[in-house]
C-alpha cells in the first residue's frame, strides 16, 4: 500500500514536467486588419497594450471583441483563443484627434481583394452594396470554375472507364490471337483532357463579407473608445491610435539569393549598403521597390506585441520592379547589361548532397516543369573584387537609390601587416622618448 | 591678437608638447587600434556566400546579440550596412577620447589645486586663457587621434577590400564635434569643483547621465519606460551633446545634409555656451582652488 502511494506521489510530482496549457485570460481586444504597404496583416491589441498602430491614408479594419488571450512561449507571441470565447461588440467607435474633434465611426460591411494587374499592388476595398456586388461576382466566377471542374472530372472519369474497357478488349483479343492494331491506335490517340484554369481575375480573391469599423485617417495621434448602443462607454476600450506614414518611398532594394543557399535569400535594403561576400558562389538578385517607415510603428502595425526602435527608420519591401534590367560594372571588361532569366535547381545525383542552378530549358531537360527561380545572375569570383550594379527601369533609365557594390572579400596576403600598423603610435612614442633622452644627454 | 589669445596659444603649445612627450596618448591609441583591428579582421570571417552573418564569428555574434537586444535588428543592420569601419572607428576612438578627456580634467583640477593656475594668473595670463588653452590642447590631441585612426581604417579597407565610404568619414566628423562639447563639459567640471578627483567625478557623472538619457530614449524598452525617458529626455536633451550628435546621424540617414551640418553647428553653439559659462565661473570664483 505504502509502495503504491509512493509511486502515485512520484507520478504526480512528474506532472509539471509534461506539457502545460498556457494560462488563458479574458480580454477586451481590438482585432485589427491593417494595411502594411503591400498587403493586409491581421493582428490584435490586448488590454495591456495601450496603442494601436495604423498606416495613414488607407482603409484599416477594426473590431472590438471579448476573447481569451494567452502567451505562447515557443514563439514569444501573444495569441487569441477565439474558439473558446469570441464575442464581438456593436456600437460606435469614437476617434478623437489632438484638436478635440471627435469623429464617430459605425460598423460597415466590407470585403477586400487584390486584382491582378501589371503591378502586385492593386488592393481594393468594397463596402456595403458594392461589397455584395463584388462578393456575388466572385461567387459567380467560383461557381463557373467549380462547374467546369465538375465537368472535367466527369470527362476524366468517362475517359478513364473507356480506356480501361479498351485495354481489357485489347487484352482479350490479343489472347485470342486477333489483330488489335485499330484498338491500340485508338487507345494511343486518346487525348489528355485539359483541366480548366483557376480564376485569374484576382491575386487575392475577395474575402468573405465581414463587419468592422473602417478607419482611413491622416497622420497623427488620436484617442479611441467604443460607445455602446446604450450610450455608455465600453470599459477598457480606450486606446491611443498612432497613425503613421512612410518617410520616403520608391527606394530600391534587392533580394539576394546565393547560389549555394538558394532557399535562404537575404535582403539588401539600405541604399548605401555594401554587399560583402566570400565569392564562393554566384548571386541571383531580384530588385524590388521599398518604402521607408518608422521601425517601431511598422513592426507594431504588423504585430502589435512586436518590438522595434522608435528612433530608427527601416526600408520595407513593397513589390517587385517590373521589367527591370541590371547594369554591371567590374565583373568583366566594361559595363554589362543583364536581364532577368528563369533558372532551375537540379539536385545532385547519387549519394552526394547539394544541387546546382542551371538555365531553365522548358523545351529540353526541364520540359513540363516550372522554373525554380526567376532572377538576375551576378557572376562572382576572386578575380572581380568589386562589382558595381545599378537597376534600370523598363525604359533603360537608372532607378534612383539602386546603385550597390558587391565586394568579394579574400584573406589578405600578409595578415601581420595590420597589427604592425596598429603598433605605429608605440613606435612613435619610443622615438620621442629616445630622442628626448639623447637631447638630455647632450645637454 | 589679444593678450589673452596670445597667452592661451603659448600655454596650449606647452600643454600639447607635454602631452606628446608622455606615453599615455600613444598607449591609448595602440589599445584603440588593436580593438579596431580585431573588429576589422573579425568582420571578414563573419562573411559567407550570402553576406555578413554575425553568427559566423564569436566576437560579432556577441556584439550583434548585445546591440540587437538593446537597440533592435534595424540598428545592427544599419550599423554594418557600409561595412565594419564606422563601428570599428567608434570603438578605436573611445580609449583615446577617454584618455584625453579624463587626463585633461584631472590635470586641470590638479594644477588648480597646486596653485599652478594661480601662478600663471599673476603673470600675463588669466584663468580664462588657461581654460581656453586646456580646451585647445584637447581639441588638437583629439584631432590627431582621429586622423591616426581614420588613416588606420583606410589602410584596413585597402587591405581587406572594405569600403572606406562616407559613413566612416561622417562618423569621424561627428566624433570630433561631439568631443568639442564633451571637452567643454570637462572644462566646466574643472571650474565648478575644488580638486582633481571631484572634477573627474563630476565630469564622469555628467557624461554618464547624458548617456543614460540617450540610452533610455534610444533603446528598445517597454511603453511605460519609453514614455518616461522621452519626457526626461525632452527636458534635458537640449544640453546633451549626444542629442545633437544623434540628430546629425539621423539627418544623415535621412539624406538631409542641412540637418546633418545643423546638428554639428548646434554642437559648436553648445560648446560655446558651456565655455562661456566656465569663463564667468572662473571670473567670479577666481583661479584659487
Amino acid at each position: 500500500m505504502k509502495r503504491a502511494a509512493a509511486v502515485i506521489t512520484f507520478l504526480l510530482a512528474l506532472l509539471p514536467v509534461f506539457g502545460q496549457a498556457p494560462v488563458r485570460t479574458e480580454n477586451l481586444i481590438y482585432s485589427v486588419l491593417a494595411f502594411n504597404g503591400r498587403d493586409y496583416s491581421p493582428t490584435f491589441v490586448r488590454a495591456a497594450s495601450g496603442t494601436i498602430y495604423l498606416i495613414a491614408g488607407v482603409d484599416n479594419f477594426l473590431t472590438v471583441r471579448k476573447t481569451l488571450v494567452y502567451f505562447w512561449p515557443l514563439t514569444g507571441e501573444w495569441k487569441t483563443d477565439t474558439d473558446s470565447l469570441n464575442v464581438p461588440f456593436d456600437g460606435t467607435l469614437e476617434v478623437t484627434g489632438r484638436r478635440g474633434t471627435t469623429v464617430p465611426v459605425i460598423l460597415s460591411r466590407y470585403t477586400y481583394f487584390n486584382e491582378r494587374g501589371e503591378y502586385e499592388l492593386n488592393w481594393k476595398v468594397a463596402r456595403d452594396a458594392e461589397a455584395d456586388r463584388v462578393w456575388a461576382h466572385w461567387a459567380q466566377i467560383m461557381d463557373a470554375y467549380q462547374a467546369a471542374m465538375k465537368d472535367y472530372r466527369e470527362r476524366v472519369a468517362k475517359q478513364g472507364a473507356e480506356r480501361s474497357s479498351l485495354i481489357a478488349r485489347i487484352q482479350s483479343l490479343r489472347n485470342a490471337g486477333k489483330d488489335v492494331t485499330a484498338l491500340v491506335d485508338r487507345l494511343s490517340n486518346m487525348l489528355e483532357l485539359e483541366a480548366p484554369q483557376p480564376p485569374q481575375d484576382y491575386v487575392v480573391p475577395p474575402a468573405e463579407i465581414q463587419q468592422a469599423f473602417i478607419l482611413n485617417l491622416p497622420r497623427g495621434e488620436y484617442s479611441l473608445r467604443l460607445r455602446n448602443p446604450d450610450g455608455s462607454i465600453m470599459e477598457g476600450s480606450e486606446k491611443t491610435l498612432a497613425v503613421h506614414e512612410k518617410r520616403r518611398s520608391r527606394g530600391i532594394g534587392f533580394e539576394v539569393i546565393p547560389g549555394d543557399k538558394w532557399t535562404r535569400p537575404v535582403e539588401s535594403s539600405t541604399p548605401s549598403a555594401v554587399l560583402y561576400v566570400d565569392g564562393s558562389s554566384d548571386l541571383y538578385l531580384r530588385p524590388y521597390f521599398e518604402d521607408e517607415y518608422n521601425d517601431l510603428f511598422y513592426a507594431k502595425t504588423i504585430r502589435n506585441d512586436d518590438r522595434g526602435n522608435p528612433n530608427l527608420m527601416k526600408w520595407e519591401r513593397i513589390q517587385q520592379v517590373p521589367r527591370a534590367e541590371i547594369q554591371l560594372t567590374g565583373a568583366g571588361p566594361g559595363a554589362t547589361l543583364i536581364r532577368e532569366e528563369p533558372w532551375f535547381v537540379e539536385q545532385g545525383q547519387g549519394a552526394t548532397l547539394g544541387y546546382k542552378i542551371v538555365p531553365y530549358d522548358p523545351q529540353g531537360a526541364q520540359k513540363g516543369k516550372d522554373p525554380s527561380l526567376i532572377a538576375f545572375r551576378i557572376p562572382l569570383g576572386r578575380g572581380s573584387p568589386v562589382v558595381g550594379l545599378q537597376a534600370l527601369d523598363s525604359a533603360g533609365k537608372p532607378l534612383s537609390g539602386s546603385a550597390r557594390q558587391i565586394r568579394v572579400l579574400a584573406p589578405p596576403p600578409a595578415e601581420i601587416v595590420l597589427p604592425l600598423l596598429a603598433l605605429v603610435p608605440l613606435a612613435a612614442m619610443v622615438l620621442v622618448i629616445v630622442g628626448r633622452a639623447r637631447r638630455h644627454r647632450r645637454s | 591678437m589679444s593678450d589673452r589669445a596670445r597667452a592661451a596659444r603659448i600655454i596650449a603649445k606647452r600643454q600639447v608638447f607635454e602631452a606628446l612627450i608622455s606615453p599615455g596618448l600613444y598607449i591609448a591609441l595602440v589599445v584603440g587600434l588593436f580593438l579596431g583591428y580585431f573588429l576589422v579582421s573579425g568582420f571578414s570571417r563573419a562573411v559567407d556566400s550570402s553576406g555578413f552573418n554575425p553568427q559566423l564569428h564569436p566576437l560579432y555574434d556577441l556584439i550583434a546579440r548585445a546591440l540587437e537586444g538593446a537597440f533592435g535588428k534595424t540598428f545592427v543592420d544599419s550599423l554594418f550596412a557600409e561595412g565594419p569601419l564606422p563601428f570599428a572607428f567608434a570603438v578605436s576612438f573611445l580609449p583615446a577620447f577617454l584618455y584625453i578627456a579624463v587626463s585633461s580634467v584631472f590635470k586641470f583640477g590638479l594644477e588648480k589645486n597646486a596653485g599652478a593656475v594661480e601662478l600663471v594668473a599673476y603673470g600675463p595670463a588669466d584663468g580664462t586663457s588657461y581654460l581656453i588653452a586646456s580646451y585647445v590642447k584637447d581639441l588638437f590631441l583629439v584631432l590627431l587621434a582621429i586622423i591616426v585612426i581614420v588613416a588606420f581604417m583606410v589602410a584596413a579597407a585597402a587591405f581587406y577590400n572594405y569600403v572606406a565610404g562616407p559613413e566612416l568619414f561622417l562618423t569621424a566628423l561627428v566624433a570630433f564635434f561631439l568631443s568639442l562639447a564633451l571637452f567643454a563639459y570637462g572644462v566646466l567640471a574643472s571650474m565648478l569643483t575644488g580638486n582633481a578627483s571631484s572634477s573627474l567625478a563630476l565630469f564622469v557623472g555628467i557624461i554618464a547621465f547624458f548617456l543614460v538619457v540617450l540610452f533610455g530614449s534610444f533603446a528598445i524598452v517597454g511603453e511605460y519606460v519609453r514614455n518616461l525617458s522621452t519626457v526626461v529626455a525632452s527636458a534635458v536633451q537640449w544640453i546633451s551633446p549626444f542629442f545633437y550628435g544623434n540628430l546629425s546621424l539621423k539627418a544623415n540617414a535621412a539624406g538631409d545634409s542641412l540637418g546633418f551640418f545643423g546638428g554639428l553647428a548646434l554642437l559648436v553653439v553648445l560648446s560655446g555656451v558651456i565655455l562661456a559659462a566656465s569663463h564667468f565661473i572662473i571670473r567670479a570664483r577666481g583661479v584659487r582652488a
